[in-house]
């Protein structure tokens, strides 16, 4: 018999709502109202939460699905999608072996990560002057 | 551009890092260490920024594996960024320097930075017979202590056994091993327990002591309570499981096909501290109750002479029956069965016993 022969099924736990997720709700509207009146929004982080799958559907039902999605590839994947509520952004972070590493919710405008730094653009252009140059 | 950020930036470059991929290495580390989210950039800027501070790591009476957690930990290693960020100027596990030469660099470096400099601990400090059960370049593992703590800024206990004596300290202690902070009484210690200590664990107090010139507030057995504030029965995954009263009697029942609480075979989650049940182990590929195996409680004092692994917390020392406080009352029964616990482990302490093949396979 070979370990993959014996049979666990360990989803169980995951079926529950544990509450959690209605309390991240009222806090990302909490967060909301202050981006809109401030201007400075915030993140709440899941991993660090005891969220099970159930809660994590729950909540992304409630959030919707919006129309910008990105991809980011660096030091592993990670996906920064906004919701059906603008300005609500939920960033999934995976290592290098694609495994989960952090998952936020970021209010924001335009999530950190995205945005290219300004010494990036700097050497960048450095760069860029090399190539017309030769 | 600062210049010590730029060039920092650049050398992560050249591994093949890039600035996005540190700031986001930032963000999960600086939430994991219960510091806000959005605190991520700062804390990266204050990485980039940083002197390169100087860091004495004594490995003592230990197995290296505190050593391996931090160094095997990623591949290509983001952990070991810290080593960019730090100047390591002895461990003699990992420098190229062996002999005179090696305890000179240590004594170079405790000169040129005292005051300043660091110091690591792995293992724990064998005190019977003068301190002779182990020794580095002829002098003892108390003898080194002593002398690199008087100018250290700071040290950190990485481990069991330097945080509390470790398996060296378990009874009968033949070595009289004993804990960092039994012997030093004057400086800041923090206590990085497990058997090993969780990578990340290790990297976020070295990253808070580098970004932000701090120690990371502590509990009562001086351990960082962002990493330690919970138990790992509080966020267990099987947790659900235990508050309906759905246990596995044996690792190959219905019970552990169906993934409940290994409360019954052992586990120590519910007495145990640790950040293992949310950072996780290889590369965050799972913990050991997500492994189908009970927590040992290897981040506690005396964790090797608690009793053996596979009987129940709430069995030695008091007769408790499980059965007779009705296990679908969940949460109540949690409450009696932890204050229970304290006082088995408390027991336990006092009667070690061995485990054996014959306590893997008897039924609670």
């Amino acid at each position: 018999m070979w370990l993959e022969d014996i049979p666990v099924n360990v989803s169980g736990a995951d079926e529950f709502l544990t509450g959690n997720a209605a309390a991240v709700l009222r806090e990302i509207a909490s967060l909301l109202e202050q981006l809109a009146q401030t201007g400075e929004g915030g993140c709440i982080d899941l991993a660090s939460l005891p969220f099970t799958s159930a809660d994590r559907t729950w909540l992304r039902d409630k959030l919707g699905k919006g129309e910008v999605e990105v991809s980011i590839s660096a030091g592993g994947p990670s996906t920064i999608v906004e919701t059906g509520t603008p300005g609500v952004w939920w960033i999934t972070h995976r290592n290098e072996q694609n495994a989960k590493s952090g998952e936020f919710i970021e209010v924001t405008l335009v999530p950190e990560l995205v945005a290219t730094h300004p010494a990036d653009v700097l050497s960048g252009l450095e760069s860029l002057n090399k190539k017309i140059m030769n | 551009m600062h210049d010590k950020e730029g060039m920092f930036i650049q050398r992560l470059a050249s591994q093949g890092i890039s600035r996005r991929a540190f700031l986001k290495y930032c963000a999960t580390l600086a939430s994991l260490m219960a510091l806000p989210p959005t605190a991520g950039k700062a804390f990266a800027e204050a990485l980039a920024k940083g002197s390169r501070p100087s860091v004495i790591w004594l490995s003592f009476q230990e197995c290296t594996g505190c050593t391996e957690s931090l160094t095997r930990s990623h591949a290509p290693t983001l952990e070991n960024l810290i080593f960019d960020t730090i100047s390591l100027d002895y461990h003699h596990t990992l420098q190229a320097a062996a002999g005179e030469a090696a305890e000179q660099a240590r004594l170079d470096a405790m000169k040129k930075n005292w005051g300043k400099y660091l110091v690591i601990v792995d293992g724990s400090v064998p005190t019977k017979d003068g301190g002779m059960y182990s020794c580095i370049a002829g002098i003892s593992n108390y003898d080194m202590l002593m002398e690199t703590a008087k100018g250290a800024a700071a040290i950190v206990s990485i481990g069991t056994c330097a945080a509390f004596g470790g398996i060296p300290h378990a009874n009968p202690n033949p070595t009289g091993a004993v804990a960092v902070s039994d012997i030093i009484k004057d400086k800041p210690i923090v206590n990085v327990s497990g058997c090993p200590p969780i990578p990340v664990v290790i990297t976020g107090v070295l990253a808070q002591y580098l970004a932000l010139g701090t120690l990371p507030e502590l509990d009562n057995l001086g351990r960082p309570k962002a990493f330690f504030g919970e138990t790992i029965h509080d966020r267990c995954y099987r947790r659900p499981f235990y508050d309906q009263g759905k246990f596995a009697k044996t690792f190959d029942d219905e019970g552990a096909r169906n993934g409940w609480c290994l409360y019954e075979l052992g586990c120590k989650g519910p007495v145990t501290y640790n950040a293992c049940a949310t950072t996780k182990w290889n590369e965050g590929t799972s913990f050991p109750i997500e492994s189908g195996h009970g927590c040992l409680g290897c981040s506690e004092p005396n964790f090797w002479d608690a009793g053996s692994f596979y009987r129940p917390l709430s069995t030695p020392s008091r007769p408790i029956k499980i059965a007779e406080l009705g296990l679908a009352a969940g949460a109540v029964v949690g409450v009696a069965i932890a204050i229970a616990n304290r006082s088995k482990k408390a027991g336990a302490k006092a009667a070690h016993q061995i485990a054996t093949v014959a306590d893997l396979e008897k039924k609670p």
